[in-house]
Order: C-alpha cells, then structure tokens, then sequence
C-alpha cells in the first residue's frame, strides 16, 4: 500500500470534501493506515469553509460534486486562499475543473487506487517541506503552472 | 445600302452617335433600340445616351464608359437603363469606336436586354440565402443534439466511476472489519479485481477516445498498482507490453485477465518466503495479440489442486469470452501461460 506509513514529521491534518459516506469512511481509514490524521470530513460547501476556518488543515481533499450541487470547485476557490492549505481535486469528473484548477494543486481522478493517494500526499509533503525535487506520482494530475 | 438596312432591321438594339458634335448625341438609332426603351426616333436623336440613366444606376459603371468614350476604346458593360415609362432593364452593351482618317467619327453600340438573366441571378442568390439558412438551422439543430449527448456520456462516465470507488470503498471497508482469514481475503482480492477493472475505466475515457483501448497505458498503472503492494527486495512483477489498441469492449476483460493471472501468480509460486518475480509480456501478431504471463516459482505441480480455486476458472472464461486460447505449462522453473487472443479488423 503505496510508501506506507508517514513518518511522524511527514503526517499531515487531511479534510475530506466528499459527500459520498462509503468513499469518505474508506478513505479516512486509508488516510489513518498511511499515518495521517484526517481532522474533518465535509459532504456540501459550506461545512467545508466551515470546517477548513476552524482546522486549518494542511491539505483539503476535494470532490467537485457534492450535496449541494458542484460546488467543490468553488470549496478549493476559498480553501487554497489560506496559505496553510494545500487543495487536491479527487473527482470522477475532471472535466469540470476551471484552467486555472481553482487553486487546487491538481487532481487525483477516480475511482483512484490506494497506491495514488498514497504517493500523491508524499509528493504533497515534499512539496510543503520544499523539497520540490520528488517525481509526480503517476494517476496524478498536476495542475498547469 | 444593304448593310445599312440590315442594322435597321436587326432585332438586336443598335446605336450611333455622334463623336464629333458636343456631347456626343445619338445619330442614329434602329427600330429594336426605340422599341426596348419606348422612344420614338426624334426623342432620341441629338441627345446623350444618358437619357436612359436614372436614380439606381450605377456611377461606377457609367464611369468606366465614359472614360472608354474619352479614351476612343472599346469597352462591354451592362448597365441598368430607363424606359420612357419609367420602367428599368438591364442593358449589356458594346461600345466600339469608329475611325476615320481624321479620328474617332462615330461609336458604335449593340445592345441587349439582360434583365431575365439579372433577375434569375437575384432569385437563385435567394434561393442560395434560403438554403443557407436552412443548413444553419439543421447544423444548429445538430450541434445542440450532439452536445446534449455529449453531457449525457459524460454524466453516465462520471456515474460509473463514482459507482466503482463506492463499490471498492465498500468491500475495503467490510474487509477492514472482517477478522483474518478466508473471509477477508476473499473480500480484499474481490477490491483488488474491481481496482483493475477501474483502472479500465479510467484510462477508457481519459484521451477522449472512447471506442479504443491501449493495452500498454494500461499495463503501466497496473504494474505500478501490483508492485505498491509487494516488497521490492523480494518479489516484483514486470511488464514487456507493447501499446496495443484494442476495442472498448476488450478493456475489462483484459484488464481482468492480466490481473487475475498476475495475482494467482504472486499468491501461488512463491509459498513461505521464496523470492520471485512475474513477468508478463504482451506482443501483436498476424490475427491479434500474444500474450505470456511467466513466473519463476514453484511450478504448477508443487501446487496442491484446489477444486475451490476460483482463479483460474475466472481466466479461462474470460479467455473463452474473447474466444482465444491459453495453454498452461511447467517451465521449470516456475508457470508459464501462454494466450493468443484474436482482435477483430487485424491485419
């Protein structure tokens, strides 16, 4: 299962923007099995502004389609305002992200694998701690810079 | 003069006019001239030609024929004249000089009545306008109908993988809540099939062409996501695969196949802590594709028989489906399998 365990210095505070239940609850187990800790899980846009002012999470996971509408495209809007916060699309619906990736840092397209959220919140902690030298995980897609 | 009567008398309109006497009047006129423009000879006679011009000509034209006329040079124009009754033609003329030892003595004009064939042209560019905006319409129509389906293919992809994560996202999490044992096992490599086939999925609609499917992008992700769950320094599986497209509906079916044999591999050669590597390679041939999935284990006979064993069952229905053949075989060491699948439209 991808690179494993985090180590304790690369364990990052996950928000999961995702409104479908069974995803969320499974992803939340694989966020605890690679070492991270996910501080809130979100299913429509304003419990997820909500949710990312009062955490200050490091990276956002976001779905587009939520409860209430697509609306997560403007969630990774708001979110990756907060310099804190990296945002990462996580969709089955790729094509509905704006040119400008709405902030976010790219996108994992599903139905994903365990081994792509893995390598791509290594690449996400690389990139925090500014080591900006680690490949691109495949199965991610980067935004255009 | 019997030349002189045959102009008199030709139904085309004939004109002379005077070059050498001020503005250069008529002098002469035939019966079809009078006839096509409703004058009666001694209107005409002494007067410029620009008696028949009126508000709609055109002064480009008219400009062209007086330079002609200033130039003694031949020229062909039509030109929209007046009738006396106020009616309009169309008049495609000829004006040619007519010298003399001295110069230009006289201009020469034949004339005829186009206005028929003006007015066919106004109504087959109608006729073309009409049509044109019929085609727009129906293109219209068309555009709006395909972007219609267009959002529906969409909407139906997005559906189906969303339905694939829900699905693998269940079974993880009943496997994750299941004890070890059979059980989970079974629960954990029924998420790993559903991986592959979304794995499929995801590469089938990903480069906008829906109808093919690259067998190479396929074996990558695939690779990447079998090895994720090995130990590199003990076992890994490796892939020869060139990039063979095949049809759609080839996709989950193959991608089943390659998965089902891999994994059989890695969970059968290599009992307690052998170490080992899968290869597969996938090749063109003449009628379709070679495939062959080779391991370096413990072989097929060491391998106790297993009538519950739904491995391999599952391949050679597959197989089945896609009407190839497969052949399995001790290679001492270690399995290989041998499949030639036929792909429709090959050369």
């Amino acid at each position: 299962m991808g690179s494993g365990n985090a180590a304790a210095e690369a364990a990052l505070r996950i928000l999961v923007v995702e409104d479908e239940a069974l995803i969320a609850l499974e992803l939340e187990c694989l966020l605890d099995d690679l070492g991270h800790v996910t501080v809130g899980v979100a299913g429509n846009a304003a419990e997820a502004i909500a949710m990312a002012k009062t955490t200050a999470p490091d990276v956002a996971l976001v779905d587009i389609h939520l409860v209430d509408g697509p609306t997560g495209i403007e969630v990774a809007r708001v979110l990756s305002a907060d310099r804190r916060t990296t945002v990462v699309f996580m969709t089955a619906n790729a094509k509905r992200i704006p040119p400008d990736f709405a902030g976010a840092i790219g996108v994992i397209a599903k139905p994903y694998s365990e081994r792509v959220v893995a390598s791509t919140l290594d690449y996400v902690a690389d990139r925090r701690a500014g080591r900006s030298d680690s490949d691109l995980p495949d199965g991610f897609s980067p935004a255009p810079r | 003069m019997a030349l002189v009567d045959a102009f008199a008398s030709s139904p085309s309109p004939m004109v002379i006019t005077d070059a050498r006497a001020p503005d250069n009047p008529v002098a002469w006129a035939n019966d079809a001239f009078l006839q096509a423009t409703g004058y009666d000879v001694e209107e005409v006679i002494g007067r410029n030609c620009r008696m028949l011009q009126g508000p709609a000509t055109d002064p480009a034209t008219v400009a062209r024929i007086r330079n002609a006329v200033r130039s003694a040079e031949p020229i062909s124009v039509e030109l929209l004249n007046y009738r006396k009754d106020g009616t309009t033609f169309w008049n495609a003329m000829t004006i040619t000089p007519v010298r003399d030892a001295e110069g230009v003595a006289f201009y020469y004009a034949a004339q005829a009545d186009m206005t028929h064939t003006h007015q066919l042209e106004v109504s087959m560019r109608g006729t073309n306008d009409e049509l044109e905006r019929l085609v727009d319409a129906r293109t219209r129509d068309l555009s709006a109908a395909l972007e219609q389906k267009t959002a529906l293919l969409h909407e139906v992809d997005h559906r189906v993988k969303n339905n694939l994560q829900v699905i693998s996202s269940l079974m993880l999490l009943k496997a994750r809540r299941t004890p070890e044992g059979e059980a989970r096992d079974a629960l954990q490599s029924m998420a790993e099939r559903i991986g592959a086939l979304s794995t499929a999925h995801r590469m089938l609609y990903s480069e906008g062409d829906c109808t093919h499917f690259n067998l190479g992008d396929f074996a990558t992700e695939f690779l990447a996501d079998m090895n994720a769950g090995l130990d590199p320094g003990r076992r890994r599986v490796e892939a020869d695969v060139e990039p063979i497209a095949v049809a759609a509906a080839m996709a989950a079916p193959l991608a089943l196949l390659l998965h089902e044999l891999t994994a059989n591999a890695l969970q059968h050669a290599f009992p307690e802590e052998r170490e080992g590597v899968v290869s597969i390679a996938a090749r063109r041939t003449s009628s379709g594709m070679h495939l062959t999935i080779r391991d370096d284990g413990v072989g097929l006979a060491a391998v106790p028989p297993n009538p519950a064993g739904f491995g391999r069952n599952l391949v050679e229905m597959v197989v089945r489906q896609m009407r190839g053949t497969i052949a399995w075989a001790d290679a001492g060491p270690g399995t290989t399998v041998e499949i030639d699948i036929p792909i429709q439209g090959s050369s």
